[in-house]
């Protein structure tokens, strides 16, 4: 009796995070039909039981968020899917081990860019995650990885960029020409972890001069 | 720059970085051929509110573990799954952290080596209680457990 080949329900069963926020995906090949249904499972690394994730069960689409379930710092989790055709069908497939402190990706910092007549100051707002402490607090990122810092760059001509970095939350560039447009980008990045942030892209242009000459 | 600090034992001249550069890069193949995902060695019980006295009994014994009993028993394995370059890296680092841990042995800090030891005991029956091959395979899995947990003693 050969095993039935059911590779075509369910492929790539991953999870998907960025600050902290983890989402559960997974694919499927055209020939396993629309009407298939899934359910999704999660658990804790060395916990026996496996627990079914409320309003993922038996669902169409092929995503699911078990940020709440994997809100841990300190855990590793593994999920895995069950997929179920039309025709009775059945595949499941697990994760690899995840750990929302190694796998999360940054996305870019929220910042706010105000430009004056001869600078241009940017405040880097704080990032929120879903993770809260004991007593419901939320946590940043910045409270989250201790040597996370922010890079910032402007571009003022071809050849010419200024740079500034640190840990605090407001930077200003001096010393430019009025009424001109810059390019710039930030980052954040965590040093301990390899980390840094899909670059924060912005466009400013400094005041007019009113001064009488 | 910077240094361990597990306690009065001070250890410097290692990248924590590189640790995790050299573990990222075998991390999926190594945890995927541990299959038995209702046991963690390294659980909450041995790692979790060490003391900074503590600390320093406590690595010791877990590098000296990891080198004569996980690392010289997965090195066949490294070379089968071709990670040894990784796998050198991370060894030759907890060799060096190891050489420059001086844990003291003056009598005062019996009771702290004695909650060490028995953290220690905790990670070795678990150990003990799986099929050997599949406890090196677990052992050498988790050392992200042992990352994370190091990076508390980085500075």
């Amino acid at each position: 009796h050969f095993a039935e080949d059911t590779s075509d329900l369910l492929q790539h069963v991953k999870f998907q995070s960025s600050n902290f926020e983890n989402i559960l995906t997974w694919d499927s090949r055209p020939e396993s039909g629309p009407d298939t249904v899934y359910s999704v499972q999660y658990k804790t690394y060395g916990e026996t039981e496996w627990q079914a994730k409320e309003g993922c069960q038996r669902i169409t689409r092929k995503s699911c968020n078990l940020t709440m379930e994997t809100g841990n710092l300190t855990d590793f989790y593994y999920a895995r899917v069950t997929a179920i055709d039309v025709g009775g069908r059945s595949a499941t497939k697990m994760t690899d081990r995840f750990s929302s402190l190694q796998h999360t990706i940054i996305k870019p910092p929220d910042v706010t860019c105000i430009p004056k007549v001869r600078s241009i100051q940017m405040i880097v707002h704080p990032t929120y995650t879903p993770i809260h402490t004991g007593n419901g607090h939320r946590l940043t990122l910045e409270d989250i990885f201790q040597d996370l810092f922010y890079h910032l760059d402007l571009h003022i001509n071809h050849t010419y960029q200024m740079h500034l970095g640190g840990k605090q939350r407001e930077f200003e560039f001096f010393g430019l020409t009025p009424d001109t447009e810059f390019l710039g980008t930030i980052v954040s990045l965590v040093p301990t972890w390899s980390k840094k942030s899909i670059p924060y892209m912005y466009r400013a242009k400094t005041l007019p001069d009113q001064t009488w000459t | 720059g910077q240094e361990f600090q597990f306690g009065p034992c001070q250890v410097e001249g290692v990248v924590l970085q590189e640790l995790w550069e050299a573990f990222q890069a075998m991390k999926d193949i190594v945890q995927a051929q541990d299959n038995i995902t209702s046991v963690q060695l390294l659980r909450k019980e041995v790692l979790q509110n060490v003391s900074e006295a503590e600390s320093c009994y406590l690595i010791h014994a877990l590098l000296e573990f990891y080198l004569n009993t996980v690392f010289k028993n997965y090195h066949h394995k490294a070379v089968e799954f071709r990670i040894l370059k990784s796998f050198s890296t991370l060894a030759n680092n907890f060799i060096v952290i190891m050489s420059k841990l001086q844990p003291s042995q003056e009598k005062e800090m019996f009771s702290v080596r004695e909650s060490a030891r028995r953290r220690f005991l905790l990670f070795q029956r678990a150990f003990k209680q799986l099929d050997r091959e599949a406890a090196v395979t677990k052992a050498f899995g988790e050392v992200d457990i042992l990352l994370t947990w190091m990076e508390n003693f980085y500075q």
